[in-house]
């Protein structure tokens, strides 16, 4: 069974078909890529599978349970982490208070899985900063590891290497593939090609909506509908 | 914190606390009713902060709650026959029921429509109180049996001040309290983060109409006499807004502050240049939001890298 079955999805606003009939399944352990120009419906996807815009049409299945009418803090609850394209970490909270506003249980435990969590991103002499002082990457990392606190099975991440420097990626990298390790299931969406293609096993490419090619990173850059969509014909 | 300065914030607070205990004893009475109205503000601007200060959704009808206490409190003393401290309870109670029943709508709108639909309210139920004259004397307004309790008061109303400014306190250092504070940093990514929003900002919303319903209870009580217009003005609401931006909102002290700096201010310059009193008042309103909009605290916190607990 795929942790998560996205089926005959569609969203429009007013005129604008953002997601169109869009179907594809995530088997545990693994990482996604999904691709595809500017507009072509990547982040209203995310929104879609996050509970933040109600589908108009379409299931979307995670774990045996249909989570489409959720609200986004049930779905969270249900094991699906995001980090947003525009970084959005909580600008008055403290790098460490990041982590613990998603946690329940002993608070003790939470603290120092969080400061685990921030020395594991080389943050931990931070955690007393408010996360609005941070640098641009140092936020960036702060929503990512904010992610893990909620130990989700699956975790969306939209655009995790724009506006990264080329040490820091490598570290974010190696992360996301210790995730898949642990077990979890990543879905990235990603305009930096070299990216996609290292880490993803399996790429999904969307075009105006729909998805219009799936498959390993190999063939995807081979297949005709992709570069025309990128390129023009 | 270190031990020392604990300590000496521990001697300080309760020096401050046993002055404040001895001080009707042998204060005047313009002094001792200054200071309950003191305790007064503390309790709205303290419980104002608890919704728009940390949630930042910006209640411009909180004076609803005052009102809905005051009336509750007066009808339960004149046409039930209860205590005056029971019919302060049940003007708490009322208060919340009433956030209840509109915090459930409005707070599902998103901020400035929150801001609107809330100063709406305040004009509704001041309206259906005027309506409904049987009960509450309508634009007659209501008056209490004659009581000299102003000493009493003084005292349940310092209470109330001092169990909001440690519930804020509570708050604040809790995880509640910075689910509280995702929602006005970013309610979006909140959600996304599993918080459920709408349900922390109808506890923070309940919370913050129990202290204006008790403070109108026992205003009305105090003053012995009530109508429409003088528990439902706007512009209590706008002091509260005023003491709390002024102090620095989000923070424990910065609603102290500002109420008891505001009113200190706003005394003075009433005795003093009484025609052009309201004049002298915006004036210091507007200077506040555009020398420091984060108020006096919020300036200390930032550049002293302080917590909010200041």
């Amino acid at each position: 069974m795929p942790v998560l079955a996205v089926e005959g999805v569609r969203k429009s606003f007013g005129g604008v078909t953002a997601v169109n009939d869009v179907s594809f399944a995530l088997q545990t352990g693994r990482i996604y890529g999904l691709i595809g120009p500017n507009g072509s419906g990547k982040t209203t996807l995310f929104n879609c599978i996050t509970g933040l815009e109600r589908c108009d049409a379409g299931r979307i299945v995670f774990k045996g349970e249909r989570i489409d009418h959720l609200k986004p803090h049930q779905v969270a609850n249900r094991g699906i982490g995001r980090t947003f394209q525009v970084i959005r970490v909580f600008p008055e909270l403290t790098a460490l208070e990041n982590l613990l506003v998603v946690t329940r249980g002993a608070r003790a435990d939470a603290e120092r899985r969080g400061r685990e969590l921030l020395a594991f991103v080389k943050l931990e002499g931070l955690a007393g900063e408010y996360a609005g002082n941070l640098s641009y990457g140092q936020q960036k990392l702060v929503e990512f590891v904010r992610v893990l606190m909620t130990d989700p099975a699956l975790i969306l991440l939209d655009e995790p290497a724009a506006g990264v420097n080329r040490t820091l990626l490598n570290d974010l990298l190696g992360a996301v593939a210790r995730l898949r390790d642990e077990g979890r299931t990543i879905l990235l969406v990603e305009h930096d090609m070299k990216v996609v293609m290292g880490l993803c096993e399996i790429v999904f490419v969307l075009d105006h909506g729909e998805k219009i090619a799936e498959g390993p990173p190999g063939l995807i850059q081979a297949d005709e509908r992709v570069i025309e969509a990128y390129f023009g014909r | 914190m270190n031990a020392r300065r604990g300590w000496f914030l521990g001697a300080l607070s309760l020096s401050v606390v046993v002055a404040l205990a001895i001080y009707p004893a042998f204060g005047t009475g313009y002094g001792v009713r200054s200071t309950l109205q003191i305790f007064m503000w503390i309790a709205l601007a303290g419980s104002w902060n608890l919704i728009s200060g940390l949630t930042g959704y910006v209640s411009f009808g909180h004076v609803a709650f005052f009102g809905i206490g005051a009336y509750a409190g007066a009808i339960l003393v004149t046409s039930a026959g209860w205590s005056w401290p029971t019919a302060a309870l049940a003007g708490g109670v009322a208060a919340v029921l009433l956030a209840l029943l509109i915090g459930y709508p409005c707070l599902r709108l998103k901020g400035p429509y929150f801001a609107i639909a809330m100063l709406g309210l305040n004009e509704v139920v001041r309206a259906l109180v005027s309506y409904f004259e049987g009960l509450t004397g309508g634009g007659n307004g209501l008056s209490l049996p004659t009581a000299d309790v102003t000493r009493s008061i003084y005292y349940v109303m310092g209470l109330l001040a001092v169990v909001i400014i440690a519930g804020t306190y509570l708050i604040i250092t809790s995880r509640f309290g910075l689910r509280l504070m995702t929602i006005r940093e970013d309610e979006v990514a909140a959600e996304a983060m599993g918080i459920d929003t709408f349900h922390h900002k109808l506890a923070a919303f309940l919370l913050s109409a129990v202290g204006p319903g008790v403070a109108g209870a026992l205003t009305a009580r105090d003053q012995g006499y009530i109508e429409p217009i003088s528990v439902f003005p706007l512009a209590v609401t706008v002091t509260m807004i005023v003491m709390v931006l002024f102090g620095g909102k989000g923070t424990v002290w910065g609603p102290v502050l500002g109420a008891v700096a505001l009113f200190v201010i706003q005394e003075l310059v009433w005795a003093h240049y009484p025609y052009v009193h309201p004049l002298l008042f915006g004036a210091i309103i507007v200077a506040v939001v555009l020398l420091m909009p984060r108020g006096v605290l919020g300036l200390l916190q930032l550049k002293y890298h302080l917590p909010r607990t200041i």
